[in-house]
């Protein structure tokens, strides 16, 4: 006689919010199992911080009115974040080739749950590996207080959906792994230099100013700063918009490339 | 019975296609009703369960699923069904049951937890059950990438199964299975049909895996060759035979010639014996003594390689000139 199995989740919403967790439990199961992903979590900060950061700081950054290294930090912590979860999300095109995206699109639950839990989970493995730009950071001897590094944490839920959102635009429009790499590489490469992760920006213009402003990632790395250095003398030398601003620009791209990406993105699955 | 599956001039046509993959293709399925769905390579089975199973959208035509028009209750139909498919669609980077918690969580069968051990008693007591039943009991912790395709096979089986749908679709479920775990699995489904009623849609190749299904439906080309049950079948495409020979054949051609009974020659003497030409008659008549002695009962499978070979014409070459005869009637029955 088999177990009949009676129970389960009658409220929709329990069960869409259990789906989340489920989705987002697998992307952390997958990336705490991967020996690669947790070298990397120490390999990009030694590289980006220690050796680009730390050779900019040496070389270039005198007479900037604030201290560079913590500068610097902040912005690649964004920028760390942002590309963990991009790419954590643009896995969704490798599941495409084992065909596990069958095993999420045939299950009752909506479309966007199964998107928003993708992006919880490219989250939170996102922060867990931020551990690594803190370490890199201490070696190098940047100061910041706990307090600051409690704040940066608390918005990094923002800013995780916003880079989360724009990985679901990605995936809407893109099949393969190969291609979805390219592009992560080609939009958040650029971005990371033009939206001032670790070159300031506040003397941009032209072209350049145009770009730097239409940036996603410009309003997260400013929202970021303007917490990290709220109170403090630098907060006018590092800070380019009142954090309201940044928070509608964040929430507005966000809804807008989630509703636009996911509804592509299920249609792509199905119309082939 | 009522129609738990109803499809109405279903059809697909792939982007970039010139040809439709199924073409206006109607059938039902009764409520816990075993359905077979057979068809040769690139026939349209996997593209018609697709659709059923809503990961693909259709070109036109509709679909009904245990009540819910696919168009405008995809995910209330989604809750309704499930499907093992044809090609593995495990996550290589989680454990086996990391692979069902996954599933069953998923399904909203259960809240998550981060552990086995911390699912509720209900669901370490059904996966240990179905493990068991495909004999994966030991391994459901290990890594999937060490599986065999085999042992693969059986975990998706172990995830599909772990909860109770109205509808279950079986893409070609035991392809790669040995046979200890095919008969399992059969006695397995069988039984959960007969205690929850669960409607059954099943794709094979493997044809004898449809001989004790209730319906029977041929698909070639993107359209419907043949629906009814499997005895339909087999009474429609093919006639039983008796096998005879003798030392001395030619006295035996004689007296089945008095006998006014038609017969063909291959490796032995093949006579036809339905439509009323009695194997006992033929037997109990003849005098010359017997050589070889055998009655041909068709299986499904026989049936399925006559309808098949004929759309493709192939029929008669393959099967020798032995087959002529029952070929050529099956046709112009069919006609």
């Amino acid at each position: 006689m088999s177990t009949i199995i009676t129970s389960g989740m009658q409220n929709r919403f329990l069960r869409e919010i259990n789906a989340i967790i489920t989705i987002a439990a697998r992307d952390v199961t997958i990336t705490v199992k991967s020996p690669a992903t947790l070298a990397l979590t120490l390999f990009m900060p030694l590289m980006m911080m220690g050796m680009l950061g730390g050779s900019l700081a040496q070389n270039m950054a005198g007479g900037l009115g604030f201290d560079y290294k913590q500068f610097m930090m902040v912005g690649m912590m964004v920028n760390m974040l942002f590309m963990t979860v991009t790419m954590g999300i643009t896995s969704i095109t490798q599941d495409r080739i084992t065909d596990f995206t069958q095993e999420m699109m045939v299950s009752p639950i909506s479309r966007y749950s199964i998107l928003l839990g993708k992006i919880a989970g490219a989250s939170a493995g996102a922060i867990l590996q931020l551990s690594g730009t803190i370490v890199v950071a201490l070696l190098m001897g940047i100061h910041f207080s706990i307090w600051q590094l409690l704040s940066f944490l608390a918005i990094s839920p923002l800013l995780c959906l916003a880079a989360g959102a724009f990985g679901v635009l990605i995936v809407a429009f893109v099949k393969t792994p190969n291609a979805a790499n390219i592009i992560v590489m080609l939009i958040v490469m650029p971005q990371m230099f033009l939206s001032g992760a670790i070159i300031p920006i506040n003397h941009s213009s032209g072209v350049l100013f145009v770009l730097s402003r239409a940036m996603p990632m410009t309003y997260c790395l400013d929202l970021a700063r303007s917490v990290f250095y709220a109170g403090t003398p630098d907060y006018s030398n590092v800070v380019l918009f009142n954090p309201a601003i940044c928070v509608m620009g964040i929430v507005t791209l966000s809804v807008f490339f989630l509703v636009f990406g996911t509804f592509f993105f299920a249609r792509s699955e199905t119309n082939r | 019975m009522e129609p738990v599956i109803q499809v109405t001039e279903l059809s697909k046509t792939y982007s970039h296609a010139q040809k439709k993959a199924v073409d206006a293709v109607s059938f039902c399925v009764n409520e816990g009703e075993f359905f077979a769905f057979l068809g040769p390579n690139g026939a349209g089975k996997t593209t018609t369960i697709s659709i059923l199973t809503t990961t693909l959208a259709k070109t036109s035509g509709s679909v009904t699923n245990a009540g819910f028009d696919l168009d405008r209750a995809t995910r209330q139909n989604r809750g309704k069904v499930v499907i093992i498919f044809q090609k593995p669609s495990l996550d290589l980077n989680l454990s086996a049951e990391e692979n069902i918690r996954f599933h069953a969580c998923l399904y909203g069968m259960f809240p998550y937890r981060p552990a086995f051990s911390l699912m509720s008693r209900a669901y370490k007591d059904r996966v240990m059950e179905l493990a068991e039943i495909v004999g994966l009991k030991d391994s459901l912790r290990q890594p999937i990438k060490k599986m065999s395709g085999g042992m693969q096979r059986k975990l998706e089986i172990i995830r599909s199964l772990i909860h109770q749908p109205d509808i279950l679709f079986l893409d070609e479920p035991t392809q790669g299975l040995d046979a200890v775990s095919r008969r399992n699995l059969w006695e397995y489904i069988n039984r959960t049909r007969k205690e929850l009623g669960t409607t059954v849609f099943l794709t094979t190749h493997y044809i004898d895996e449809a001989e004790n299904v209730d319906t029977v439906c041929i698909i070639n080309q993107g359209k419907i060759e043949f629906t009814g049950s499997p005895e339909q079948m087999k009474e429609t495409l093919l006639r039983r035979e008796l096998l005879l020979d003798a030392a001395d054949r030619a006295a035996l051609e004689d007296e089945l010639k008095s006998m006014s009974v038609g017969y063909t020659i291959g490796k032995h003497i093949v006579v036809p014996t339905a439509g009323g030409v009695s194997a006992q008659k033929i037997i109990s008549g003849l005098k010359t003594p017997l050589s070889y002695l055998n009655t041909h009962e068709p299986s499904l499978e026989d049936a399925y390689v006559e309808l098949i070979g004929q759309k493709e014409g192939t029929a008669a070459m393959k099967r020798g000139s032995m087959f002529d005869f029952t070929a050529r009637s099956a046709r112009e029955r069919l006609a």
